[in-house]
């Protein structure tokens, strides 16, 4: 737990401070998580935002404070869920503002090794985020959790409240498919020289 | 073939992960809490017009039962039963159903 129990029962009171200790504490772990699950760097943060939002007004539905990390990342997880969701709906209007991202990017970059840095780490996002996009935005999560968040299954367990067994299939199915799109996409072109 | 692909599938995941995670900027916690008051006030102004709607359709209620709990003055009363109204209404037209005739001797007729 990254805040004590206390401050997170005075969050529950509608104490401001207290509440704007857990954003403070756990912002940085929420923005990783979804910075992942997007792979949308200029969108991470109203996300998080929104997140936070969420948490604000259901607080008071928390029983236990014990529960309350796996129940951020249940939080995190259906904010990144439902901007996914949205996402694929306004898949040509995002294509012409990602380009337009991608020059204010590269004419904001300055300086040939942080350019450098910058182009290669875009480059992964982006082979990701296509190879992602062969499972479903419930499942795209999921791995992105288990396989770079690095969660362990009895974690997955409690923020999904499902049983291991039935996260181990959705997890190995979803793995089989990306590795099947890596397979496809290696052929034409290898995601390891992209940088 | 396989085994490779896996592997390098994994060490995607890895550079992945080592992507430098967004800083939060400096208005995140004001704009946070811009988009808390204004939801705050969505929902309080949303509650407030459920409220005048409901008092509105109480008062209303009321004042319904008040006007159907009073008699009116102009209600017609009948004094007159069914049978005798409709006897009434009857008296000027001609019998439909004439007598039955219990003769039989002529078919004919």
């Amino acid at each position: 737990m990254l805040v004590d129990f206390e401050v997170i029962k005075r969050a529950q009171t509608g104490d401001s401070a207290a509440f704007n200790e857990v954003v403070l504490a756990y912002r940085k772990r929420v923005l990783g998580t979804i910075a992942r699950s997007i792979a949308r760097p200029e969108d991470v943060e109203d996300v998080a935002q929104e997140v936070f939002l969420r948490l604000y007004f259901s607080l008071e539905q928390l029983r236990t404070p014990e529960v309350f990390e796996p129940w951020l990342y249940r939080l995190t997880v259906n904010a990144a869920y439902d901007y996914l969701r949205k996402q694929r709906r306004r898949m040509e209007f995002r294509m012409s503002d990602l380009s337009e991202q991608q020059v204010i990017m590269a004419d904001a970059v300055a300086g040939g090794k942080i350019e450098r840095d910058v182009q290669y780490h875009k480059k992964i996002r982006e082979s990701v985020d296509s190879l992602l996009g062969a499972v479903s935005e419930a499942d795209r999560i999921l791995l992105m959790l288990k396989e770079v968040d690095g969660l362990s299954l009895k974690e997955l367990e409690k923020i999904y409240k499902v049983n291991e067994n039935a996260l181990k299939v959705r997890l190995f199915r979803a793995r089989q498919r990306v590795l099947k799109a890596f397979g496809a996409a290696s052929k034409g072109k290898s995601p390891d020289n992209a940088g | 073939m396989r085994g490779s692909d896996e592997e390098r599938l994994d060490a995607l995941f890895r550079a992945f992960r080592d992507c430098p995670t967004p800083e939060p900027s400096v208005n995140f916690m004001p704009t946070l809490w811009a988009r808390i008051e204004s939801r705050q006030r969505f929902s309080f102004s949303f509650r407030r017009m459920a409220g005048a709607f409901v008092t509105a359709a109480l008062a209303l209620s009321v004042a319904l039962g008040i006007y159907l709990a009073i008699p009116q003055s102009n209600q017609a009363y009948y004094s007159q039963t069914y049978i005798e109204a409709t006897a009434n209404s009857n008296l000027n037209t001609a019998d439909i159903v004439g007598p039955v005739l219990s003769d039989l001797s002529d078919p004919g007729r």
